[in-house]
């Protein structure tokens, strides 16, 4: 078939189980032009070079298809949050928004939340007594990581179900689904942000007055060097570490669940040796990355890759997960291998949009898998397999996973 | 327990300066900082450290650095 296709093919949602055959006929053509304009990048070195090259942008105003409803956002007074930002502005808001959440200015933060993780994590598993059938995601894999950057953000528990519904329309508009008019999906999306948003900025206000011990509290009380955000610059990154956290490491989870059930011996070596447990999230990070392609990215300049133009402004879509199984970099790829040395995997990306939240994902995915296998024994298995997967060929992971155990 | 950090590999992601803060850390935003010999009641943080290195630039262990001495 075309290489012209592979975008549709990828995003068709009868790939979602196993999107790897076409992430392997990508990489064997290097650069692939889309029937749209878009090029599709899949192999390991060139993913890494575009991911450190200063003439890639990440601002949607770097591209020839414009959007008009982020223009129209924008003009209604919206910001975009770092994620889609360029230095020098990138770095100035990620370093703002990093001073309360590591180092060098909060070294232990996510350190100190790891007995809290544990807590949370048993009382989900306590949770499956006496039933012989769980659904690792609505049971355990989501409310976890959900409950976790719920309380680090300082959000009181009882609004977590609206931010839940806000969320998944934000999510949804990112999609590339062929039975919905990109652009009403794209306005419904900027509308749940907007009203996201402006949710985190009147708690974050109110925290002004009385600080707590949380993310919000240190964004509105402890400028830095580098300045405060302004308040819309506060709004949109909160909304970002909001949604960023939450089905991102429900992925993680996940997909590291499926895939111990689907290598029953990795798992009982993990169950054996649990100090092996860092190691094996590193693997999954790999094998199945939680975020699959970055879809956002487009050059600055006409630039070269492995010989093929890729003109100004057309998106670039980098396809990590892709860049991760490829031969020319790891010995046997397909193969999951908990204790792989020299994995140098791009799950979290890598140079300066680098995942702002991974050391938090890695704790918490290695807590949460290892008090799983803890209490699930080595019979257990998913009742369907493949499971039912989300939508987003981006953002992958299974919609529900039904264990028997 | 002796650590030995490849600094020329080094890029500043600072990940075992979340996993391991009492034995990485930065100096200013982006230069990396170690204690080269801990006790071993952080034998367990440093190995995540190691593991979540982006580039895989730290070495643990009684022969760590041991090529470098």
């Amino acid at each position: 078939m075309s290489t012209e296709t592979l975008f549709r093919r990828i995003t068709d949602y009868a790939a979602r189980p196993d999107p790897y055959p076409l992430y392997a006929e990508l990489r064997e053509h290097g650069v692939a032009r889309q029937e749209d304009g878009s090029y599709l990048v899949g192999t390991y070195d060139e993913v890494v070079q575009l991911l450190h090259d200063p003439r890639i942008s990440s601002d949607a105003h770097s591209r020839a298809d414009v959007d008009e409803e982020l223009l129209r956002a924008e003009a209604d007074g919206m910001t975009p949050a770092f994620i889609g930002l360029d230095d020098p502005e990138h770095e100035r808001l990620r370093g703002i928004a990093m001073r309360p959440f590591g180092p060098p200015h909060s070294p232990g933060r996510i350190d100190a939340l790891q007995d809290d993780i544990a807590r949370i994590a048993q009382e989900l598993i306590d949770g499956f007594d006496g039933r012989e059938e769980v659904d690792l995601v609505d049971d355990f894999a989501y409310p976890l990581p959900v409950t976790v950057i719920g309380r680090l953000l300082g959000i009181p528990s009882g609004d977590m179900g609206q931010l839940r519904r806000w969320t998944d329309i934000v999510i949804a508009s990112l999609d590339f689904d062929p039975g919905e008019d990109p652009a009403v999906k794209r306005r419904r999306g900027r509308e749940a942000g907007r009203e996201m948003a402006d949710y985190l900025g009147d708690l974050a206000a109110s925290r002004r007055d009385h600080p707590s011990d949380d993310l919000l509290s240190a964004l509105v009380g402890d400028p830095g060097p580098e300045g405060a955000f302004r308040h819309e610059e506060l709004k949109s990154t909160a909304a970002l570490l909001l949604i960023a956290g939450h089905e991102t490491t429900v992925n993680l989870i996940t997909n590291g669940a499926l895939t111990l059930m689907r290598h029953p011996e990795a798992a009982a070596r993990l169950r054996n040796d649990p100090g092996l447990m860092p190691s094996a999230v590193e693997e999954l990070l790999r094998y199945e990355p939680p975020v699959q392609l970055l879809p956002q990215r487009s050059p600055l300049t006409d630039i070269e890759v492995a010989g093929v133009t890729v003109p100004r402004g057309a998106p670039l879509i980098l396809v990590l997960a892709a860049a991760n199984r490829d031969p020319l970099r790891f010995p046997e790829p397909d193969r999951f291998d908990p204790a792989r040395r020299d994995n140098q995997h791009l799950g979290f990306g890598s140079g300066i949009h680098s995942c702002f939240g991974a050391p938090l994902a890695r704790v918490e995915a290695r807590i949460a898998l290892t008090a799983l296998l803890a209490r699930i024994g080595a019979d257990a298995h998913p009742v369907e397999d493949p499971p039912p997967y989300r939508r987003s060929p981006v953002l992958r992971g299974p919609r529900h996973l039904l264990v028997r155990h | 327990m002796r650590i030995v950090v490849d600094l020329n590999r080094c890029q500043g992601y600072a990940q075992c300066a979340f996993l391991a803060p009492e034995v990485f850390f930065l100096r200013g935003d982006e230069a990396l900082g170690y204690r080269p010999r801990v006790s071993d009641d952080q034998r367990e943080r440093v190995g995540r450290a190691v593991a979540a290195c982006p580039v895989q630039a730290i070495s643990a262990g009684p022969a760590a650095g041991a090529d470098v001495d």
